[in-house]
């Protein structure tokens, strides 16, 4: 095993070589530039593909095509790449094709700030792409060592799914340096708890079940088994149809494949919740380690307070949250978006604090703590007067 | 007793703050500690800021944040007047032949000559990045300074003798200034 001071851009690669990548393809941005930049370096010599597309959604396509191909595949961006996304990413859940997606969130709209963190992609990747009728795995670190193990999380989870797993960081996670371990090989990394399986591929003739099952082959073409895949509603032979008997059965399996079995997918962190605390803090990616860092000190003056770090972000893990009890939720955006989830699976008040281009400060979060603690929304947002 | 030390490293671009600041977490590492960095630039195209946040504990790390560190190393005006306000509670090095120290500051503060050292005895600006890590590696004490210059000489892609050079001279620099057994906080 290596113990590398690296990047999460520099982990992202690292892990998705260990996890057996085949080929990835993609446009360069900032802050994702890098993991393009390694790759170009690091995967052929690793015995895989490495294509600079013309934008990202060739990028995304071309990532399909080596998928459909029988080869792990990755793509990554950050905000104004993945809503470039927009069309692969629904051929990629509508054929079931495992792709891994990481978007290294910066400051929006649009452009906005290049090199500094947001989190503004929480419903867009839920909602990646037109049409509605399915689901989606998003996972989100909260550091470079948790970017790495998530990595190979996420190939696993995305032939598991036959889906695409979007990894939802954020530029302190691909720009952050932090030690990580590299295990040596896939039996090394299989002892850490990160196996890595073979890539496996769909017999046929029935390639789309109707069904929920996990664990159902990828389709592969041009293997002998006479796969079919198109963007149009599949029969269970991969064939075009327009029936809409059809279409039930397929976006069942959309849907319910994810919904069904997401207690497969979460990772997320309870810190100092057994006792109940009245007050939550929530959140996601790097200001989760703020956030515990604010809740242990709330606690050692004397403050109940828990937080929850969630580390999947969909499905939305509504099982997690105290019903009634009160929440802070802390956010790398002034408008607030996991906020509105935890109102709804909490029942409870929830308040907001958000940040935009860096960190809040443990300071901040223990005066926020203190302010909703009281009764009242958080003095740090200006023009917020009422709870969420 | 668990231990976290912050650190924050700023200057203009082109100094090497970054390089000094991935020397001091790589040799964190090295010296099987945990190190955290975060990079950030001033949006300025002239006179603004590079600050690199480092932080190096005996366990695992939460907040990556220098919200209040130990050590500040101030390399140019800019980044001292932005930054000093927050090292209230430890120890500002700042180069005097780059930084006007203003008065009214809350903390210690000392003037770590790290450019005029690397001018006169290497014949170089370029090393005053490792000069100065020379003495924050000194003064910080939980970092083996024998793991410091095995990082600065892998990353070091030219100059890798001056750089060592640089940095032997830094730490050799006696200022009088040390944090005490009792500075840095728990983890």
């Amino acid at each position: 095993m290596r113990r590398l001071f690296d990047t999460g851009n520099a982990a992202i690669t690292e892990a998705a070589i260990l996890a057996g990548l085949g080929f990835y393809s993609g446009y360069p941005i900032t802050p994702a530039t890098e993991i393009a930049e390694n790759m170009s370096r690091r995967l052929p010599p690793a015995g895989g593909y490495y294509l600079q597309a013309e934008d990202e959604t060739a990028a995304f396509h071309m990532a399909i095509g080596a998928s459909l191909g029988g080869l792990r595949a990755m793509t990554s961006t950050s905000g104004p790449g993945f809503v470039l996304y927009a069309d692969p990413y629904g051929w990629a859940i509508g054929s079931e094709i495992p792709v891994v997606v990481v978007n290294a969130q910066r400051v929006g709209p649009v452009s906005g700030i290049t090199g500094a963190p947001g989190q503004g992609e929480f419903y867009l990747s839920r909602y990646p792409t037109h049409g509605g009728n399915f689901e989606t795995i998003v996972l989100a670190p909260e550091g470079v060592r948790e970017a790495f193990s998530m990595t190979i999380e996420a190939f696993r989870l995305a032939e598991r799914f036959r889906t695409p797993v979007t990894i939802l960081a954020d530029q302190l996670v691909t720009d952050g340096w932090e030690a990580f371990e590299v295990p040596e090989g896939p039996g090394e990394a299989e002892a850490l708890g990160l196996p890595i399986p073979a890539r496996r591929a769909h017999p046929g003739p029935e390639f789309y079940p109707p069904t929920d099952e996990i664990d159902v082959p990828p389709v592969v073409l041009g293997r002998g088994t006479g796969g079919a895949c198109s963007d149009w509603t599949p029969t269970e032979e991969g064939y075009d149809t327009e029936e809409v008997e059809a279409q039930m059965r397929h976006a069942f399996r959309l849907v319910y494949k994810i919904r069904n079995n997401r207690g497969l997918i979460d990772r997320s962190e309870l810190l100092l919740m057994e006792d109940d605390p009245g007050l939550v803090l929530v959140s996601y990616g790097s200001p989760s380690r703020v956030a515990r860092s604010a809740a242990r000190e709330a606690r050692a003056r004397g403050l109940r307070v828990g937080a929850i770090s969630l580390k999947s972000l969909w499905p939305f893990q509504d099982r997690l949250f105290p019903r009634h009890r009160t929440h802070l939720v802390v956010e790398l955006n002034r408008d607030g978006q996991l906020v509105r989830e935890v109102q709804r699976a909490s029942g409870g008040r929830v308040h907001f604090l958000g940040r935009c281009g860096e960190l809040p400060t443990v300071a901040e979060l223990l005066e926020a703590l203190g302010d909703v603690a009281a009764g009242q929304a958080p003095r740090a947002m200006p023009g917020a007067r009422e709870s969420w | 007793m668990a231990w976290r030390r912050e650190i924050l490293l700023s200057g203009f671009g082109g100094q090497g703050v970054v390089l000094a600041g991935r020397s001091l977490g790589l040799a964190a590492v090295k010296a099987d500690l945990e190190a955290t960095m975060l990079v950030s630039h001033g949006t300025e195209t002239r006179g603004g800021y590079v600050r690199s946040q480092v932080v190096i504990s005996d366990r695992e790390i939460d907040s990556p944040v220098a919200e209040r560190p130990d050590i500040f190393l101030a390399l140019s005006q800019a980044a001292y007047d932005r930054f000093r306000h927050l090292a209230a509670e430890g120890l500002t090095l700042f180069d005097g032949g780059l930084v006007r120290p203003s008065p009214g500051h809350q903390g210690r503060e000392m003037d770590l000559p790290a450019r005029a050292v690397a001018l006169e005895r290497l014949g170089t600006d370029l090393a005053a990045n490792m000069v100065a890590l020379g003495q924050v590696a000194r003064v910080l004490g939980v970092v083996p300074l024998d793991a410091v210059r095995t990082a600065v000489a892998e990353l070091s892609k030219r100059g890798r003798d001056k750089n060592l050079a640089a940095l032997a001279l830094g730490q050799a620099l006696d200022l009088g200034g040390a944090l005490s057994a009792g500075e840095g906080r728990g983890a």
